[in-house]
């Protein structure tokens, strides 16, 4: 099946030409199909899982984890980690509604605080990476560490209570807009925001390319260092939105507050189609990627079974999305290397 | 390249400084830091760590890294209360645990040599996956029931004495580990893989089997430390080590080994333990909060990497721009 | 690709070398180049591995720094300290390894970083689509602008980088070896492609051992031989042959005369290889090497003789073929198995391939051998020393202690100790990758004795190299690889600096001159 355009070329025929393409621009699709397979098993094997009410669940749940999944994926499309995203989330949750409570009748310029923190820790993550040339999670790993730290000396040993908060925050995470919940919306927005950054922006490209061909990339002329210390700084604004949301969500605030979310954010990109080796992959993959993890979750509990498998089926997901990945990039890379045309005789 | 190893020399020395002012910031602290019984006992903070540091150690020599090994002792452990309940003997269990243990780093080295798979990556994924199993094999309650022969290493001294039996094991440990790191023809095959792994190819070394033996042994050491966890604490339950990972990688980061591959001693690691040991223990006298010491762990590692990169980002431009005009490599054509 | 017509004017040359030079360190890559390149001209850059072409080519487009002279583009005298500077005056390289976004689609390939933007600074993806099917179209290449380029055959990875190239303002356009990797009607579009770049004013700096292309396609022919410029004149003045003997015209100094073998006696087959094949590299290769015998094997760079020398020590196990080593024969696996059965192989890449630097010249010396040395798994220092030691009198390594760092040793010394290293394993068969490449002439002398030794003890050696007069002094049968293809043996006797080079080239009438 093929149209051709105006200079001849047949479209679509490279695409059919070998797996390595197919594969890229498939990997997505694969993901969505993942997506309605699992459905259609939880529909099967449960009673309660195929209902509008539970699809609203899904939704609510997962809205958070896909901002969080949003600011990981940018990251790790210039082939670096951030493991310090669920510690920044904490950071920047807490702090905010600390401050909210401190600060009562604030209103919503309340969501400023959290992204510029949020913006700060990543900018953080971002020299270290750039500039100190730190591998990426030998510099996460630690801030991950000192931000959780920071977290619980600035607590001091307490938590926000959902009393503390503005009401307009606790009520606003709950709230219907048209029938749908507003943290769906704003992970809507998030998304396409993101989606629209990374496919519109010459710098969201730029990211594409540096994770792509790091050594092409200087030789473009691309700054390279100045690419990925955006891309922390941005993952970090998100992160903050994320722990912001998170915060209104729980409404008692502690100093625990998204631990282990660095783990959920990752797997939910590497299952949506960001290859972990950089260059490759789309946001909508990544909302999807969220959705799956949040469909096996709501799935697991339906089913009566113990929380503790998602730990073991995110691990295993991670290492399969790896293996996926690696095979086709070393397809491309065997192709991209170049074979030779034995003997030309005239 | 002279610099360089006269940087490494100069590492232990500086940990061997701020090991001793540690201590001394201990002391100061609190006047019950300076009894033998206390230090040795405090010891045990470290040891289990230690016991795996050394097998990561051997991993980042080479080149590669895991971060699974916390979640590999979680399932030896739980593992070992399954035993226990069902009447096994330690010494029948012990054996079993190490086969699994090794068996669960193999994994992780196969992916990476056999599949070509990014170290990192894969060993992101099977710490959850491992996580998780301990978990499932486990279930959230925790066993609490090990008998004393169990519990034996993790929680003996040395007849008589206030010296914990694990320490000894540790020091026979570090030594077995010196012996194969730097005295051993299999240490001097990692060093070269960590240095240049086509060189070593070229020169007839088998890479992939030096690289799964090493992940091998690093769940070996998981499950070793496993056996210790649960006489030190008595429990075994799927957390078991969670968050082992920054203090693993620090004390091997801290102790000189270079994150790239290729340069390490086991001096290095072993100071870098006492110090991360005698900092926890003045941490603990002080009455430091778990997460404040966590700080300080997560600031060592991100300083022990950062300040050789700043100094090699200075200097390497002065070695690099000399060696081009050495008579080094012509570009062809 | 319209230009100011006024710029170009008869005699103001598009682009113009005065005196260049540059080293790096002991060694001269170019001596004092000088030449002119016009507007509008297809202008073939020639000579020899290592006369001096790439280095040239990273000179003009700012790679590299020259030593002293300058470069002039219409006149104006410029010095580029990034490519992407270059690029910007016009001056634009495509090279033969693609640097490109495998993950991207063509048109992002072609406009990365000089996107067309619409208001908000936003890329206008339309009009990038748009202006990249009209400069495909414009060239005759039916791609798809959209599609991914992973998966793309080299030579279409080719054309985008040329699409790449040319879609801002390029003056001076220099291809190297764009061929190589292209059929027949592949390199036929390309030829059409860079004479409709000539009609639209561009200067086109072609580098090329095909010797049939240049004197088809080029107007102007430089030769360049050992750094030095040697002419440039209309090609329409010069034959194939011509070209050849310009590009080796050198006088044979022998610096090593190796006397005649004693042919009389036959000695024994150590290596047989029949029909050997790395598929899509090179194919049905065969030849012997005997006991005792130096067997060269020449060609121009990429024609496969290091894959063939990785292939035959299992760096790269073939796909096809027959090994026969010492008698039996032998299924290549890895070069664990091949060192075991005696083969040695000394890689191009010293330092990179050849020489953990950063060791000491004792560990690299010692470790092909270590596991013999060793006892019960653990290191013999003593036995280390010993060995180093002997390895490096015999050699004459000069080095202050055996225990600095092998990155300290200069060119000459650290190929020394690669092939102590080598010879530490009692090989019986020994392949060399351009053993004297890089080092300085006395220590040249030195490796050809020792070479030479070697065989007289009984060493079989395959000789690969680019330095003619070394292989014609050394070898005693010469192979000529081209395109993967072997296409010619020449006895010691029979060999000449042009008889090799026309073989090399694919010159199918070979004259013996």
């Amino acid at each position: 099946m093929s149209t051709t355009t105006a200079n001849g070329a047949v479209r679509s025929q490279t695409g059919g030409r070998n797996l390595a393409n197919l594969a890229l621009r498939l990997r997505v699709t694969g993901v969505l199909v993942f997506l309605i397979l699992l459905c259609i098993f939880f529909s099967l094997t449960t009673s309660t899982f195929f209902q509008a009410q539970n699809a609203r669940i899904i939704a609510f749940n997962a809205a958070i984890l896909v901002i969080a999944a949003c600011a990981e994926a940018i990251v790790v499309l210039t082939r670096n980690l951030d493991l310090s995203i669920g510690a920044t989330m904490g950071l920047a949750g807490y702090v905010t509604a600390d401050f909210a409570a401190r600060n009562p009748g604030i209103g919503p310029e309340l969501v400023i605080l959290a992204l510029v923190l949020g913006a700060l820790l990543g900018l953080v993550n971002g020299l270290l990476v750039s500039y100190g040339k730190l591998p990426s999670i030998i510099a996460t790993l630690g801030t991950m560490s000192v931000y959780r730290g920071i977290t619980y000396i600035y607590a001091r040993g307490q938590q926000v209570t959902a009393t503390q908060l503005p009401p307009w925050m606790l009520k606003g995470v709950d709230a219907m807009v048209f029938g749908i919940p507003s943290l769906v919306l704003v992970a809507v927005f998030t998304v396409a925001l993101v989606a629209f950054f990374l496919h519109y922006a010459p710098l969201g490209r730029t990211i594409y390319a540096v994770g792509s061909n790091p050594a092409a990339g200087h030789f473009y002329g691309l700054r390279t260092d100045r690419i990925v210390l955006f891309a922390y700084v941005f993952c970090g604004t998100l992160a903050g939105l994320a722990g912001f949301l998170y915060a209104a969500r729980v409404g008692t605030v502690t100093v625990i507050l998204a631990s282990g979310w660095e783990m959920t954010a990752l797997a939910a990109v590497v299952i949506g189609g960001v290859s972990i080796l950089g260059g490759s992959g789309n946001i909508v993959g990544v909302a999807i990627g969220a959705l799956v993890l949040a469909t096996i979750d709501n799935g697991l509990v339906l089913m009566g079974m113990p929380e503790f498998w998602r730990m073991f089926i995110q691990g295993t997901a991670i290492v399969l999305a790896v293996t996926v990945d690696s095979l086709i990039e070393g397809r491309i890379q065997a192709i991209f290397k170049g074979k030779r045309r034995l003997g030309q005789q005239q | 390249m002279k610099q360089r190893f006269s940087f490494s020399f100069q590492w232990e020395q500086m940990l061997f400084v701020l090991i001793l002012l540690a201590a001394a910031w201990s002391a100061q602290l609190s006047p019950y830091y300076l009894s033998f019984e206390q230090i040795l006992n405090s010891t045990r903070q470290f040891i289990i760590l230690g016991v795996m540091a050394m097998g990561l150690m051997v991993i980042v020599i080479l080149g590669e890294i895991d971060i699974s090994q916390a979640s590999t002792l979680a399932v030896c452990t739980v593992v070992l209360s399954k035993f226990s309940a069902a009447g096994l003997p330690i010494w029948l269990a012990l054996p079993v645990i190490i086969l699994i243990g090794s068996a669960l780093g193999s994994f992780n080295g196969i992916l990476i040599t056999g599949l070509r798979l990014p170290a990192l990556a894969v060993t992101l994924g099977t710490m959850g996956a491992y996580r998780g199993l301990a978990f499932i094999i486990g279930s959230e309650v925790g066993y609490t029931g090990f008998d004393d022969t169990y519990m034996w290493l993790g929680s003996s001294y040395i007849a008589g004495t206030a010296v914990p039996t694990s320490l000894i094991l540790f020091l026979l440990v570090a030594f077995a580990f010196y012996i194969l790191v730097h005295r051993s023809v299999y240490g001097r095959m990692c060093f070269v893989i960590g240095n240049n792994a086509d060189v070593a190819r070229y020169s007839g070394i088998r890479v992939p089997l030096i690289k799964i033996a090493a992940f091998a042994l690093a769940g070996a050491m998981a499950a070793v430390g496993a056996w210790i966890f649960v006489g030190q604490y008595g429990s075994a339950r799927g957390d078991n080590a969670n968050g082992m990972v920054l203090p693993l990688v620090t004390a091997v980061v801290l102790g000189g080994v270079d994150i790239n591959g290729g340069r390490g001693k086991v001096l290095g690691v072993v100071l870098a333990l006492l110090l991360v040991g005698t900092l926890g223990n003045g941490m603990g006298l002080a009455n430091m909060p778990g997460p404040t010491q966590t700080i300080v762990l997560g600031m060592l590692l991100i300083v022990s990497v950062l300040l050789p990169n700043l100094v090699r980002q200075r200097s390497s431009f002065r070695i690099w721009s000399s060696f081009r005009t050495r008579g080094g490599r012509v570009p062809v054509k | 690709m319209e230009f100011d017509r006024e710029r170009i004017q008869i005699g103001l040359p598009r682009l113009s070398l005065h005196d260049i030079k540059k080293s790096f360190g002991a060694v001269c890559a170019l001596e004092g180049v000088s030449f002119d390149v016009q507007a509008a001209h297809i202008h073939a850059l020639v000579g020899e591995n290592g006369a001096g072409k790439s280095t040239l080519v990273k000179v003009i487009t700012g790679l590299e720094q020259p030593d002293t002279g300058h470069v002039r583009l219409d006149g104006v005298p410029c010095r580029f300290r990034t490519p992407m500077e270059a690029r910007a005056a016009g001056v634009t390289a495509v090279y033969q390894d693609p640097k490109l976004f495998p993950h991207l689609d063509v048109a992002e390939n072609i406009f990365m970083g000089i996107y067309p933007t619409s208001r908000f600074g936003m890329v206008d993806r339309r009009a990038m689509y748009a202006e990249a099917e009209r400069l495909l179209t414009e060239l005759g290449m039916p791609l798809d602008p959209r599609s991914l380029i992973a998966g793309f055959s080299v030579a279409e990875l080719q054309f985008v980088e040329i699409v790449r190239a040319i879609s801002t303002e390029v003056k001076v356009l220099i291809l190297d070896e764009p061929t190589a990797a292209l059929t027949p009607s592949e390199a036929d579009r390309l030829f059409q492609i860079v004479r409709q770049l000539r009609e639209g004013g561009t200067s086109i700096i072609l580098i090329s051992h095909r010797l049939e292309e240049i004197t088809e396609m080029a107007d102007t022919v430089t030769v360049l031989r050992d750094g030095s410029h040697i002419t440039t004149q209309p090609a329409s003045s010069l034959s194939e042959e011509g070209i050849v003997q310009l590009m080796v015209g050198r006088s044979l100094q022998t610096f090593f005369a190796r006397a005649d073998k004693d042919t009389s006696k036959v000695q024994e087959e150590r290596l047989r290889v029949e029909n050997l094949c790395q598929q899509g590299v090179f194919e049905n290769v065969s030849f012997e090497v005997h006991a005792g015998e130096i067997v060269g094997m020449a060609g121009l760079v990429g024609a496969g003789r290091s894959e063939i020398a990785q292939t035959l020590f299992g760096i790269t196990p073939p796909t096809a073929g027959r090994v026969v080593l010492n008698g039996q024969e032998v299924t290549v696996k890895n070069p664990h198995q091949m060192l075991g059965l005696g083969m040695a192989y000394l890689p191009e890449d010293r330092d990179g391939q050849g020489l953990v630097t950063a060791l000491s010249i004792t560990t690299n010396i010692t470790l092909p051998v270590v596991s013999d040395l060793a006892r019960l798994g653990m290191l013999q220092p003593q036995r280390e020393n010993a060995l180093a030691q002997q390895m490096a009198t015999d050699l004459e390594i000069k080095a202050g202690s055996l225990e600095q760092a092998v990155a300290s040793l200069s060119g000459g010394n650290r190929q020394k100790t690669a092939f102590a290293k080598w010879l530490a394993t009692k090989p019986s068969v020994l392949i060399l990758d351009e053993p004297t490449h890089g080092i300085d002439v006395g220590t040249k002398v030195q490796v050809h004795r020792i070479i030479t030794q070697l065989a007289e003890q009984g060493l079989s050696v395959l000789l690969i190299s680019s330095d003619l007069p070394e292989i014609l002094a050394m070898s005693d049968r010469i192979l000529v690889i081209s395109e993967g293809l072997q296409v010619a043996e020449f006895s010691r006797h029979e060999a000449t600096q042009e008889n090799i080079m026309f073989a090399a080239s694919n010159i199918s009438k070979a004259h013996k001159l």
